[in-house]
């Protein structure tokens, strides 16, 4: 007999394909998506470090040379997208604020799992088709890059993403009262471009700032990943990480748990 | 035959803020806002056995859809309760809605960007169906409601007819034991609602769930339901047979007029629109 465990990962497993087939439906969006989005965006970051570099008349800043600032620009990019959720909190927030999630609610399973599955499938799709760009460039530019290390950076950035998806969980779970919560995605990503080291490393900061944003859970999204294989960080920062993230975890999911719960009960099944 | 649905004193009062027209009223809004309570489902007590059709019926406001959302855990009772087949739905136990399914006329339920086959390969996971079971199932309900040559164009390129049979099958794939429709033909033509009804009503006899159906074409209730429900502002008004309904509703008239189910339901919304 099937246990609910198995059950439960085929289940999952089905959303996540789910992920992967309704996007791969819209081939060109996915190109631009999974392709030249990243391209560009590790274009502009590189060129702002080059700009940097030359225009400071300087070799290094903060004990490290251009090279390491560019392969943190470049993979920071890489692995922000990766950290990043807009799509699918953007369509979390929809499903509730215009009565969709009753097709989600009346069936065995949970919204929570649902999304979380499919954000999953997507990003690791995603994560293999993107990942052409910053191999390449770092084969041709010879950036400083560990590449034994990115197993465990990979695992720590896709354990981050159980976070990203709780938080996404809680801003949607906010609709059932207040309906439009776009803007909430937006300032929560705005102030996540900052904490999670994507907008520079976060050790270029003065203390005491400096230590209480990389002891944050949101440094593992960028900085610790990426300080880590470009040599910035050693491993101690990112068991460090792995921990702050389970407590946030914990935090973030009690919160959406009482949201939740609290919500369905004014929901009022929209639409219909 | 046993009870499957069964609630009492059921209610359910939604807040609505209300705004006055006009831009200075929108900024009054934005710091103080007036909220307004409408009952759409009052203390309502019924109870209803296996293997039914039962038609639902009443205006636009009544509170049909209020009592059916209810009904299959979407929304929560301000007051009162419910079980159906033994749970108490608004807990969403996983037991519960293996048994149920509920189809939105005016919602998809499948997927917008894969096929219909894709919806069912993934509805098959999550309802722990054998997916060679799961398939010949549908090709067997596909074969009924004539729409095997759709099952792999993506949803959002069927028709609306086409969408609706693709959506019937997807309530259905797990067999369930209660069936919720809310408007399952709307904006149908006459040849497929004509289908659609044929089908239910072929269904309900080989399988045998328990269906509650709404509908704002009489035709469908008239030839399916096997019991009416009449609600009017939140308050069941009838429950009984539709043969009783129209006998009752002809004996209240003069000796010289005769009406037909449609006439008296046409005649009871025409009276609810007056009093509202």
């Amino acid at each position: 007999m099937k246990t609910s465990f198995v059950v439960f990962l085929r289940r999952n497993l089905a959303f996540a394909k789910l992920a992967i087939v309704s996007n791969l439906e819209y081939r060109l969006n996915y190109f631009v998506d999974a392709v030249l989005q990243p391209t560009i965006t590790t274009g502009i970051e590189m060129l702002l470090w080059f700009a940097v570099f030359a225009g400071a008349a300087t070799t290094e800043i903060a004990g490290f040379g251009r090279e390491y600032y560019l392969s943190y620009a470049l993979w920071g990019a890489f692995f922000a997208r990766i950290c990043t959720s807009w799509m699918y909190e953007s369509r979390m927030i929809q499903e509730i604020d215009t009565g969709s999630i009753n097709s989600l609610l009346t069936r065995p399973m949970s919204y929570y799992e649902y999304y979380f599955s499919q954000l999953m499938g997507y990003k690791l799709i995603t994560t293999l088709v993107s990942m052409l760009v910053p191999v390449i460039v770092i084969l041709i530019f010879d950036l400083p890059t560990h590449f034994k290390r990115l197993p465990l950076a990979f695992a720590l950035e896709f354990y981050y993403l159980i976070l990203v998806h709780s938080i996404s969980f809680v801003v949607a779970s906010s609709a059932f009262y207040l309906n439009k919560v776009h803007s909430f995605t937006g300032a929560k990503n705005l102030a996540l471009w900052f904490f999670t080291g994507e907008l520079f490393p976060l050790d270029l900061i003065p203390e005491p700032l400096r230590s209480t944003l990389i002891a944050l859970p949101f440094s593992a999204g960028v900085y610790v990943p990426v300080g880590y294989i470009t040599g910035r960080l050693e491993v101690s920062s990112v068991w460090q990480s792995f921990i702050s993230i389970t407590i946030a975890i914990v935090i973030v999911n009690s919160i959406g748990a009482v949201i939740w719960r609290k919500g369905l009960k004014v929901y009022a099944g929209t639409g219909a | 035959m046993a009870i499957v649905i069964e609630t009492k004193d059921l209610t359910r009062v939604y807040k609505t803020y209300q705004k006055p027209e006009g831009f200075l009223n929108s900024l009054r809004g934005f710091v103080n806002r007036k909220y307004d309570s409408k009952t759409a489902l009052n203390k309502t007590t019924l109870q209803i056995e296996s293997g039914q059709i039962i038609g639902l019926v009443g205006a636009n406001g009544a509170g049909k859809t209020t009592l059916l959302k209810m009904l299959s855990g979407l929304v929560t009772p301000t007051s009162g309760d419910a079980l159906v087949l033994g749970y108490r739905p608004w807990e969403r136990k996983n037991e519960f809605l293996r048994q149920i399914s509920i189809l939105l006329g005016q919602k998809n339920q499948l997927w917008w960007d894969i096929s219909p086959m894709d919806s069912y390969a993934l509805l098959a996971r999550i309802y722990d169906l054998d997916p060679s079971a799961a398939r010949k199932r549908v090709e067997y309900l596909a074969s009924m409601l004539q729409c095997t040559h759709v099952l792999h164009t993506q949803l959002r390129r069927l028709s609306l007819g086409e969408r609706m049979k693709m959506e019937i099958i997807g309530a259905l794939l797990h067999e369930p034991r209660v069936l919720f429709l809310d408007e399952p033909t709307i904006g149908l033509d006459i040849v497929a609602q004509q289908t659609i009804r044929e089908f239910l009503e072929q269904y309900v006899k080989e399988k045998g769930p328990t269906v509650i159906l709404t509908s704002h074409y009489m035709d469908d209730i008239a030839k399916l339901a096997h019991k009416l429900l009449l609600i009017s502002k939140g308050s069941i008004v009838y429950q009984g047979t539709v043969p009783d309904f129209v006998a009752k509703a002809n004996t209240e008239l003069a000796e010289s007029e005769e009406v037909d189910f449609e006439d008296v339901i046409r005649r009871f919304l025409e009276t609810e629109s007056r009093v509202r």
